[in-house]
């Protein structure tokens, strides 16, 4: 679903427009639908489990941005560790085995109805959730004064320390807020499967990563757009999707995928050189 | 030693005083005992070879390396300067050789950096950065064409002229110029020499970091100079020549003393 990885990559996005990357979404998610899922499975209310969900993902983002800053390691060290860890800890716990959603959530309760649903009975709900975020992060990248200090910082660091920004407040929320998303994709993800397994949202780091790279952000920072993410998730997903409808081989898809991330970022760079006159 | 204004109660008057300053990183003294002053809308260049103590006393008083020992009076009253965010909450604005800048940022959004005009919520105003920031270009002659062009597409002369307007719009008392003209080619430093003097007509005082003593000399008005962490000299211009302070750089402060 492009709703689903493209709300987890405005946030793994945005955070590496502040020079950070997040490989621990595909864990965070699995790990936050886990938590949802044995909520419900004890009675409490979808909404208040939803809540506590939408906590627990801030948590886990909480902890890889203060990693990352207090312990001056790069985030892609720190995400690699929570991801190994998170996903170690949650297979242990689940001992692998998928849940089904059905024997706690009866169909058609007023909570499923916000996250999958059809309107009209072909519009997925989901798809408003993703422009929502994307008009969330949107006003706050490129029009509110924080979206300033995320440019700032993953721009140039030490300009944005010596002018008074808390660059490391700014890493730590981005972090945050990518790990609400994951939560929040985690719960959408089980609703719309109605079952809860523990590789839900597997692969979704590198694909988000992807996508962003080829909407025009800079894997160093300081550039980016939400618009150019949305375009690059819409790029890689329509070009999957594309690919399997002209009846590509299904195991020969990520070598198409992988050739048009070089060619795009090859396009980018080369288009991105000459705007500078270099 | 060469010094030209020793009253004891000088601060009263001088933007800025430090008084016997000392600094150590580890074992090695590089602040010993240093005094320096600067007076209202002057411009002092700080001279010195690499390795003199410099860059530390301007960090000192930047608020980047507290010192250990030492007074820093500003504008007659005793100050700790332990932050950079506090120095520019005194007045004091430092454009660094490393250019303070986000290149691929807007001018508007270099000069508002952390310090953003915001409308309700915190949402930018864009107009108000907009407008200012072309004023703040203006009142040092920078003339460009829309706040909106990103540092990246400006030419050397032309960054650090944006970061002098950046201190001057936030109404610095004191702009502290650290290798302002380092990276630059001759005309680019040139430009840079014009936006430092019209500090001063803007009633601004200016500390100017150099080697190279032929890009301060036609700006400062008093020269100081360090040595091995200590003031060996305190010279107004008209009383020294280019010759001169060559010489007193290099000669060890043992050596001017006696």
């Amino acid at each position: 679903m492009i709703p689903e990885i493209g709300i987890v990559t405005l946030g793994v996005g945005m955070l590496m427009i502040c020079a950070e990357f997040d490989l621990s979404v595909g864990s965070v998610l699995p790990f936050c639908a886990f938590i949802f899922i044995t909520l419900i499975k004890n009675g409490l209310n979808t909404f208040f489990a939803l809540v506590i969900v939408l906590v627990a993902g801030a948590i886990f983002g909480l902890i890889n941005g203060l990693i990352t800053v207090k312990g001056y390691i790069p985030s892609f060290i720190t995400t690699l560790g929570t991801m190994l860890l998170w996903r170690g800890v949650l297979y242990v716990i689940t001992r692998m085995m998928p849940f089904d959603l059905r024997a706690y959530l009866q169909p058609g309760s007023v909570f499923e109805s916000i996250f999958i649903h059809e309107i009209g009975g072909f519009f997925p709900i989901q798809v408003i959730w993703f422009v929502i975020v994307g008009l969330i992060l949107g006003f706050l990248l490129h029009f509110h004064r924080f979206g300033n200090w995320v440019y700032a910082t993953g721009g140039n660091r030490l300009a944005a320390k010596a002018m008074g920004i808390n660059t490391d407040l700014v890493k730590v929320t981005c972090f945050i807020i990518v790990g609400v998303l994951c939560s929040l994709v985690g719960v959408m993800e089980t609703l719309r499967l109605e079952t809860f397994a523990s590789t839900l949202g597997r692969g979704f780091e590198l694909k988000a990563i992807a996508a962003s790279v080829v909407g025009g952000t800079f894997l160093g920072g300081g550039i980016g757009s939400i618009v150019g993410i949305i375009l690059g998730i819409l790029t890689i997903e329509f070009l999957e999707n594309g690919l399997i409808l002209m009846r590509v081989p299904v195991f020969g898809i990520s070598a198409f995928i992988g050739l048009a991330i070089i060619i795009f970022v090859l396009l980018n760079t080369y288009i991105e050189r000459k705007r500078m006159g270099k | 030693m060469v010094t030209h204004n020793s009253e004891k109660n000088s601060h009263k008057k001088s933007l800025v005083k430090m008084i016997n300053m000392h600094k150590w990183f580890g074992k090695v003294h590089a602040l010993r005992g240093v005094d320096f002053e600067v007076d209202h809308s002057e411009i002092v260049g700080l001279v010195g070879d690499n390795g003199a103590g410099k860059s530390t006393l301007i960090k000192v008083l930047s608020g980047f390396h507290p010192a250990d020992e030492g007074e820093i009076y500003f504008e007659g009253k005793k100050v700790t300067v332990t932050s950079p965010r506090q120095a520019r909450k005194l007045g004091i604005e430092t454009v660094y050789q490393e250019q303070a800048l986000a290149p691929e940022m807007s001018i508007a959004r270099n000069i508002f950096m952390g310090r953003e005009p915001v409308r309700s919520l915190g949402f930018l105003n864009k107009k108000a950065m907009g407008d200012e920031s072309m004023e703040a270009l203006e009142s040092i002659e920078l003339h460009l064409r829309s706040p909106d062009t990103l540092i990246a597409m400006l030419s050397g002369g032309e960054r650090q002229g944006v970061a002098i307007a950046r201190a001057l719009h936030f109404k610095a008392k004191l702009v502290i110029l650290d290798e302002p003209t380092i990276a630059l080619s001759i005309k680019e430093a040139q430009q840079v020499l014009e936006f430092i003097k019209q500090l001063k007509k803007e009633g601004i005082a200016a500390i100017f970091i150099t080697h190279n003593l032929y890009h301060s000399f036609p700006v400062a008005e008093r020269f100081v100079i360090l040595n091995r962490g200590e003031r060996v000299a305190d010279v107004r211009k008209e009383d020294v020549s280019i010759e001169k302070l060559s010489e007193l750089i290099v000669t060890p402060p043992s050596k001017v003393d006696s």
